[in-house]
């Protein structure tokens, strides 16, 4: 008989991250299951044993507290995207949970799943950089909270140590007026991942000036893609057809694109340099409603 | 409840609903092969090459054998030591074995089978067997294949018993598999007269059935006869193989098989049969064979396909000659490649009137999974070529693709490719009803608004179904008067039960509920050539029509005596033999059994198709019908980023007499699936030999997210047909050149090679888009 594969059901973070410390690399933890359970089919993973963390309390919060969303590690894509509190906080984090994948795999698969996974071409993780949202991790030397944009490192690879589970997303509650929007843009079935996946806010003062613009290009390499410089010279210039061109074709020569069956790293590119505009423009337009 | 109403034949008391099952499959409650649970059961895994050309070096499966847990574990090199076994199968060419023999063909040829007390310990002992590879050039394109530098088969095939209507032509030291020739007319007479002479190459790629069920079965051995449970559309063919293989009479063989969760072709001839049995005979318990989706990917795929069209056409728009050449890849193994050529060859004449026309179609073998039957057998790939093709040349020569259709289409009488005159041309009709839905207008080429274009295209199609061919099927008349269907006819959702019971059942003016039909069981229904071909409504209908029939005249014959009048004054109506027109003389069928003293009334009938072609010229009967079918699609296409949108799709089959309204729009509406599929997404894609993408995640079909907006519907009825044409696939192949033909017409970007991807548009958008004359602008 093969070695049976261990399963662990903790009941507190600090029980489940004990587990993780002991077993190292052999243990993988276990939320919606929507990703492993394809990895270990395919047998790209085999790990030893499976830390289930679905019976720790406490994971599953959707609130509004000081300003910022707070989404529990366990909250489901479909009650993200359903949310009532997500969706007059920050109607685009809906948005971009509701176009993942389709009602069944949203229904299991969870917000710190995603992050963990540190998939390429997942959706939320380019609209939770785009705005500036904060990862809060706790492991065996305790809690902490890292920068979305930086906790994504590469390919299916974060800034979690091997003892760290992922508790939360926060995401700050941008300012009243702010427009925000997320494009996903599939070259196959509507089910498919992203070729691209661009998200972008757009704050505009009363001379149509940008007070602020943020913009997180996903799918298209590695990790969600943003450029700081470039959104740094957008500010306090009037946003037309110029300027967008401007920051579109700079996040296109910026973004080292990939290639894959979904799209050439050529024409990657060309849809970055597509959906960057098209972003800029709707977040412009939903930052304006009423002139 | 079903949204389609039920439906009653005209003339009788029957009601039909949609489909008899559909409630149970929705509710879960149909029991699949994969349900079936027997004592003793243990499971099986297969190890398969990692190499798409090896030679199997050794293979030592001793550490397997040890694990607590397995029962058995065989590799081909046992079975080559087996005097009991003839390891071979194929339904044309024995060329494929239970496990390696001598060399792997496919990164995922099976080399050895483990049956172990669970799945887990079977996968685990996979992990056990050591092989050694010597690895061979692999053979991975066509040009791979015809450079004949390395050879996927170095053995000359081994031949079986083979289809009546299959000509095999096999060369030495080539991948050739097969070669069918086609030669009407006189070819060189034909281009001689033509104006313009147009040649093109067109590519189709290789892509997946997915069945929502894969192929699985049971296998144990009971005194002396080998018994399965499959999901298989073809019990009898399974059935003969597994005799062959066992040397041992097809008595001693019996498979039932349950209802598919699908099959789309993927089912036919033996799959997972062949080493299922084995194990089951190595162990002595009933063992399960059931395929994960990944395995699925490498069991059987559509062809891949080649073909270069040179068409001839004269300044008034005629076409007079046409030559084709087909390369079909058929993968590693032949599977039914070598018959398939001979549909998508002479099916490259297309529904158009040309008087020489010069075929060659080959099978080709590769080091890729093997490619078999594909709802549209040859068809969609012939059609993606002539289809597309003649939109090229209406738009090379300023002409309107509708009127030049119109102009070239067979008309009643007139000789398809085959020679043989069209009987009941509706191809005419088709085209022009999709026009009228799609709103076809010769004069607006493209819609433009803002950065998005709209088009519109449309194709025709004839599509044999498999000829000659025989279905026979039993009837019981019990003494209440009920009616029992003995059937070999494969349910997988199409909804055949249903079918065959209304057509039996209206024979004697039954109601559904007093006619039941039992599943495959070749031990007591009657020989079948398979569930397939667009063939079950109209030959397996035409067979239990003509036995039901008989029973009718054995009742006739009772009732003659019982009521005293002539055989030729009597009718039956509602489950009675009465005098016409006199319901008062009458006399129910359960009295004239009871008289009779016969239990049941029994009938057999067989039917059997006509047909065939000359080998060296492909004239002949090449179809006991013609099948015909139009589509028309709008698209919409965005300039910046090449995504095509449908916005709407018509599709339209002439069904002769319709035999279940619910269930012809049905399959209708899932050819269109299945179509819009294949023309934007579909593509097993393969590196060095390894598929890339044999998954559902990285494989993508459409979802009910990407149908059309807008979908109408025109199955054609003739009310006074008494014909059933077949139309479970006949609407697929038009889908994907409508597609192409609609992108084309909204933004002079031509794809030759399927699927129609969002980059190849934009890269042509970019390299040679012209301005599109006739261009309505439209304010945003």
């Amino acid at each position: 008989m093969p070695e049976p594969l261990r399963l662990f059901q903790p009941t507190s973070i600090e029980e489940a991250v004990a587990v993780l410390a002991e077993l190292g690399d052999d243990a993988k933890v276990v939320a919606g299951a929507t990703a492993l359970t394809l990895l270990y089919r395919q047998r790209l993973i085999a790990p030893g044993a499976l830390v289930s963390i679905g019976r720790i309390p406490g994971l599953k919060t959707i609130e509004v507290v000081d300003g910022e969303l707070r989404l529990g590690a366990l909250v489901s894509h479909r009650e993200v995207e359903l949310s009532p509190v997500v969706r007059e906080s920050i109607p685009v984090v809906a948005d971009a949970f509701g176009k993942v994948a389709n009602v069944r795999v949203r229904n299991a698969a969870t917000v710190g799943g995603v992050m963990a996974e540190s998939d390429y071409a997942s959706d939320p993780p380019a609209v939770f950089v785009a705005l500036d949202a904060v990862v809060d991790v706790q492991g065996s030397n305790g809690k902490r909270s890292i920068p979305a944009s930086a906790f994504f490192v590469a390919f299916y690879e974060t800034a979690l140590e091997h003892d760290e589970i992922v508790i939360g997303v926060r995401v700050p509650v941008p300012p009243a007026g702010t427009g925000a929007v997320y494009h996903k843009f599939v070259t196959r079935s509507s089910e498919d991942r992203p070729c691209v996946g661009v998200a972008g806010v757009v704050r505009l003062h009363a001379d149509g000036t940008v007070a602020d613009l943020r913009v997180a290009v996903g799918a298209a390499a590695e990790t969600p893609q943003r450029f700081w410089d470039t959104e740094a010279l957008a500010i306090g210039k009037p946003l037309d057809a110029d300027l967008i061109a401007q920051v579109a074709d700079a996040y296109a020569d910026q973004v080292d694109t990939l290639d894959d069956m979904r799209g050439s790293a050529w024409y990657r590119t060309e849809m970055v340099r597509v959906w960057v505009r098209r972003a800029i423009e709707s977040a412009a337009a939903a930052a304006a409603p009423a002139r | 409840m079903d949204s389609h109403p039920s439906f009653a034949p005209s003339g009788t008391q029957m009601q039909v609903p949609g489909m008899l099952d559909a409630n149970l499959r929705v509710r879960g409650r149909v029991e699949y092969a994969m349900d079936a649970k027997l004592p003793g059961m243990i499971h099986a895994k297969l190890l398969r090459s990692p190499h798409a050309h090896a030679r199997l070096v050794s293979i030592d499966a001793s550490r397997a054998r040890a694990l607590p847990g397995v029962i058995a574990v065989i590799t081909g090199p046992d079975l080559a030591n087996r005097d009991d076994i003839y390891p071979y199968y194929g339904p044309i060419f024995r060329d494929q074995s239970v496990l390696v023999m001598d060399k792997a063909r496919f990164v995922g040829d099976p080399v050895a089978a483990v049956a172990a007390i669970d799945l887990d310990t079977a996968q685990a002992a996979l992990d056990l067997i050591d092989v050694e590879w010597e690895e061979l050039e692999p053979v991975l394109s066509l040009d791979d294949a015809l450079a004949a530098g390395s050879i996927v088969h170095d053995e000359p095939p081994r031949l079986g018993q083979t289809f009546a209507d299959i000509i095999v032509r096999t060369e030495a030291n080539s991948n050739i598999c097969n070669h069918f020739k086609l030669r009407k007319g006189n070819i060189e007479d034909g281009f001689a007269q033509a104006d313009h002479v147009f040649e093109d190459v067109f590519t189709s790629p290789p892509v997946q059935h997915v069945p929502m069920e894969t192929h699985n079965c049971v296998a144990w051995w009971e005194n002396g006869v080998l018994r399965l449970i499959s999901a298989t559309q073809m019990p009898f063919s399974v059935r003969a193989q597994l005799a062959e293989i066992f040397k041992v009479p097809q008595t001693r063989v019996r498979i039932t098989v349950p209802t598919l969760g699908g099959g789309y072709g993927a089912k036919t001839y033996a799959k997972v049969e062949p080493v299922t049995a084995v194990l089951a005979q190595v162990t002595g318990r009933p063992v399960r064979l059931h395929l994960t989706r990944e395995e699925e990917f490498v069991t059987i795929t559509k062809h891949g396909m080649q073909i270069r069209m040179k068409t001839g056409v004269t300044r008034d728009g005629k076409i007079v000659a046409r030559h084709s050449t087909c390369y079909f890849n058929t993968g590693a193994y032949a599977d039914i490649g070598p018959r398939l050529i001979k549909n998508g060859g002479f099916g490259t004449g297309g529904p158009h009137k040309i008087d020489n026309v010069w075929v060659d179609s080959y099978a080709v073998y590769t080091n890729l999974a093997p490619a078999g039957a594909f709802r549209g057998y040859g068809v969609s790939q012939a059609a993606w070529a002539y289809e597309s093709q003649m939109d090229m040349i209406a738009d090379r020569l300023g002409w309107d693709p509708y009127e030049f259709r119109m102009k070239n289409l067979l008309n009643e009488g007139e000789p398809v490719m085959t020679g043989e005159p069209m009987y009941d041309a509706h191809f005419k009709d088709l085209l022009a009803t999709a026009a009228e839905r799609i709103g076809w207008d010769a004069n607006v080429k493209a819609v433009r608004h803002g950065n998005k274009v709209r088009g519109k295209g449309l194709s025709v199609i004839i599509k044999a179904s498999v000829t000659p061919s025989t279905s026979s099927a039993s009837v019981k008349l019990n003494e209440d008067g009920s009616l029992q269907i003995l059937s070999s006819a494969v349910e997988m959702g199409q909804g055949a039960e249903t079918t065959l019971s209304v057509l039996g059942g209206e024979v004697l003016d039954l109601r559904l509920d007093q006619v039941s039909i039992t599943h495959p069981d070749t031990d007591f229904t009657p020989y079948d050539q398979g569930t397939s071909s667009s063939r079950n409504t109209y030959s397996m209908g035409t067979a239990v029509k003509m036995a039901v029939e008989d029973i009718k005249q054995q009742l006739f014959r009772l009732a003659s005596d019982d009521l005293e009048v002539a055989i030729g004054d009597l009718e039956v109506f509602r489950g009675r033999v009465q005098v016409k027109g006199v319901p008062e003389r009458s006399v129910g069928y359960g009295d004239l059994v009871r008289k009779a003293r016969a239990g049941n009334l029994l009938a057999t009938a067989v039917y059997a198709s006509n047909g065939g072609l000359d080998p060296e010229t492909g004239q002949g009967i090449g179809s006991v019908h013609w099948h015909q079918a139009a589509g028309a699609a709008e698209v919409e296409v965005d300039l910046d980023t090449g995504r095509i949108e449908v916005l709407k799709y018509h599709a339209g089959v002439y069904a002769g007499r319709i035999a279940n309204p619910a269930q012809a729009e049905l399959q209708t509406e899932g050819n269109i699936a299945f179509g819009l599929g294949q023309a934007l997404y579909e593509e097993m894609i393969y590196d060095g030999g390894q598929l890339q993408n044999g998954n559902l995640a990285d494989y993508m079909i459409v979802s009910i997210e990407d149908m059309p907006r807008q979908i109408s519907l025109d199955v054609l009825e003739r009310h006074e047909s008494h014909d059933i044409h077949g139309i479970g696939e006949t609407s697929l192949p038009p889908c994907m050149p409508a597609v192409g033909n609609a992108v084309f017409r909204a933004t002079g970007v031509r794809i030759l090679d399927l699927p129609i991807t969002p980059e190849k548009v934009l890269r042509g958008l970019r390299a040679n888009a012209r301005p599109q004359a006739h261009v309505q602008e439209i304010d945003a």
